[in-house]
């Protein structure tokens, strides 16, 4: 579209220029801000910095073993952070994240040690990755339902669905005829028993040590559909045309429960083959607090990236990498990991806080 | 035996219940403003830490409450600076507050008490206020707790009045009802809404100092374990309504002393089942399929002058 009025087109134009840096540069620099204070504070602790720095280091990738590990961290949260968007697309905050990774881990976990194993072509690992999936499906799609049926503010209503799947994984745990493993002479944990071979991700480089695995395929064949389906088709309009306005969309014809309801089964499915992945691709048994953190982290990521699936996977790497470098600087440097989290904070606060800057749309 | 653990069951009921009926209440009034804290739990967990730490240094529990009291206000000053004046989402704000209550709380217990120290700090176990002693015995259940829990009460009365009887408690109901007419009627939304924050910041103080100056003595990693979020699924249980909610907090806290009588009494009954029940309830309640429950209109709608 072109504008005929040049003064109009002048502005259009400055408008753009203006708000493209700002959403790019307000993340970056509360990200920089954030980590100068957690160095400062590292400082303060009476530490070493250069320490600190170098088990930071050694633990995001100082080693293929170590590399690997951070990237898998990084593809549960892009996963999650990929969710977020796609509800926040339709005006949907998805907050229940850490539910979504829950049930979806917990009925992965079940399908790996229920049936799933003996199956051939590679099926033992894609049916638990599915039952995964369609469980933070069902999570979220149960705040979705809720929202278009009843009106239900979907931030408190997925929220609570979280603190509902967290007790529901402690007690699958908990229960013999669930899925905690049966006490053996040699523990009695409260976790689930290992997931056969077969269920578990193939790894990528069988031969280095690194533990990355096919997961990050998935998560790539994800943000690439996210991308797609949010920028490129007529379904992340129509999610959009939902967001911005219901009322004005359901007078141009669209159903917009139905797009309410898919936002947020797509959001929390996505969240849910993050759990899956988690189990399947590096932990290998369910334990009550399996998800810990991995929600809000992923939320993290999702607003970090203001809507976009590529910043979605900076954010991801991003906190994949600070979670991995934050646990070896805990162990080797002796710099409480919590530094990371403050850090966390900060970030999440000020992003927040200058949002008014990036939104200087007019509110009605 | 049986009447010795319903004593106890009733007892710990009672005080889970405590520190949920503080911050449900400030957060109820700050909701009815339209302002949600999110940040609830994190303003709990600060100020759990910052009153076992001035208890500690100065020896004083009231110190130590005071000061527990004064940094939560502190954190919903920011909080409204942000979700005010600055329009931020009040739910990203809550959550990253949470995030940073939880990091900073965590390093400073690691800094100043040491690296994963669970027991009991030192000197804390007599730290029990002195006048607390001499409060008039009701029952077995209602004697055991602290004076703090009867101010829980008496803060729950007081908010009632204030909302019901003030013109300030009419300003926060017509605030977060009809934020525009309020301000055409002359009444300063802002403000309004940074003193309902303030509310909730002063009440969650008081509920995070119980924990850890008055009940447990002693400040372990993420005490509050999500108080916080209970108070707010309480508020969202008892309909915005002071009574409702202080109900709710009850309710909640026998739910999760429930974990307790259960397996003594050799009930089967799953604990994990008791711990999600009254999320569940929140979430049935919300939904609107339980009685009449509505949500203030512009609940966490940030207010605009003009246009």
């Amino acid at each position: 579209m072109v504008l005929k009025n040049p003064k109009l087109a002048r502005v259009a134009k400055g408008a753009r220029l203006e708000l493209v840096p700002l959403q790019v540069l307000v993340p970056v620099v509360s990200t920089i801000i954030a980590l100068g204070i957690g160095l400062l504070i590292i400082t303060a602790t009476g530490a070493s910095v250069v320490e600190a720095i170098e088990a930071f280091w050694d633990g995001m990738a100082g080693s293929d073993f170590n590399i690997g590990a951070s990237i898998n961290r990084a593809i549960s949260l892009a996963l999650v952070g990929l969710g977020f968007i796609f509800a926040s697309r339709a005006n949907l905050t998805n907050v229940g994240g850490e539910g979504q990774i829950a049930m979806g881990g917990m009925l992965a976990t079940a399908a790996a040690l229920h049936g799933a194993g003996g199956l051939p072509l590679g099926l033992a690992f894609i049916v638990p990755l599915a039952v995964g999936t369609i469980a933070g499906a069902v999570w979220g799609g149960l705040a979705g339902f809720l929202k278009a049926a009843r009106g239900t503010n979907e931030v408190i209503s997925t929220l609570l669905l979280s603190f509902i799947a967290l007790p529901l994984v402690y007690w699958s745990v908990e229960s013999f005829h669930l899925l905690r493993k049966p006490i053996s002479d040699v523990s009695s944990l409260p976790e689930s028993a290992e997931i056969p071979d077969s269920t578990k991700l193939p790894l990528l480089f069988p031969d280095n040590g690194s533990p990355l695995h096919i997961g990050l395929l998935i998560a790539a064949i994800a943000v690439v559909v996210v991308w797609l389906v949010l920028k490129h088709s007529t379904l992340g309009l129509r999610l959009r045309a939902v967001g911005l306005n219901a009322t004005a969309s359901r007078r141009a014809g669209m159903r917009t429960s139905f797009y309410v309801i898919l936002a947020m089964t797509v959001s929390g499915g996505l969240g849910g083959l993050g759990g899956a992945i988690m189990i399947l691709g590096q932990q290998f048994y369910l334990t009550s607090d399996f998800s810990s953190g991995y929600g809000f982290d992923g939320l993290v990521v999702g607003l970090l990236s203001r809507g976009s699936a590529v910043g979605v996977v900076i954010g991801a790497l991003l906190f994949g990498f600070l979670r991995s470098g934050s646990i070896n600087m805990e162990i080797s440097a002796h710099v409480p990991s919590a530094v990371v989290l403050i850090c966390q904070g900060l970030i999440v606060i000020v992003i927040a806080g200058s949002a008014i800057l990036t939104n200087r749309k007019v509110t009605r | 035996m049986i009447d010795e653990q319903m004593a106890v069951f009733i007892g710990s009921g009672l005080r889970l219940a405590v520190p949920i009926i503080f911050a449900a209440t400030g957060e109820m009034l700050s909701e009815r403003a339209g302002v949600l804290n999110l940040s609830l739990d994190g303003m709990m967990l600060m100020s759990a830490f910052t009153a076992a730490l001035a208890s500690w240094a100065t020896g004083s529990p009231l110190i130590g409450v005071a000061a527990g009291v004064l940094v939560a206000m502190a954190v919903a000053a920011v909080q409204a600076v942000l979700s005010v004046t600055l329009r931020a989402n009040q739910l990203v704000v809550g959550i990253g507050f949470n995030i940073l209550a939880l990091g900073s709380t965590t390093f400073l217990y690691r800094e100043i008490f040491g690296p994963l120290s669970r027991d009991p700090i030192p000197g804390f176990a007599q730290l029990n206020l002195p006048w607390l002693a001499h409060i008039p015995v009701i029952g077995p259940a209602l004697a055991n707790q602290t004076g703090l829990a009867y101010v829980s009460i008496v803060m729950v009365v007081v908010t009632w009045l204030i909302l019901k009887y003030t013109s300030f408690g009419l300003a926060v109901r017509a605030v977060g009802e009809d934020p525009r007419a309020a301000d055409k009627a002359g009444i300063s939304v802002a403000k309004t809404r940074y003193l309902g924050v303030l509310y909730a910041g002063i009440l969650a103080g008081f509920g995070g100092a119980f924990m850890s100056v008055a009940d447990s003595n002693t400040f372990t990693e993420n005490m509050t374990k999500g108080a916080g979020y209970l108070a707010i699924t309480a508020v969202i249980f008892g309909g915005w309504n002071p009574w409702y909610t202080l109900a709710a907090c009850l309710l909640f806290g026998f739910a999760t002393a429930l974990q307790f009588l259960v397996p003594a009494l050799q009930l089967d009954v799953p604990v994990a089942l008791l711990l999600l029940l009254p999320y569940l309830l929140a979430l049935v309640a919300i939904a609107g399929f339980v009685g009449k429950s509505r949500q203030p209109s512009a609940l966490t709608i940030p207010f605009e002058r003009g246009g």
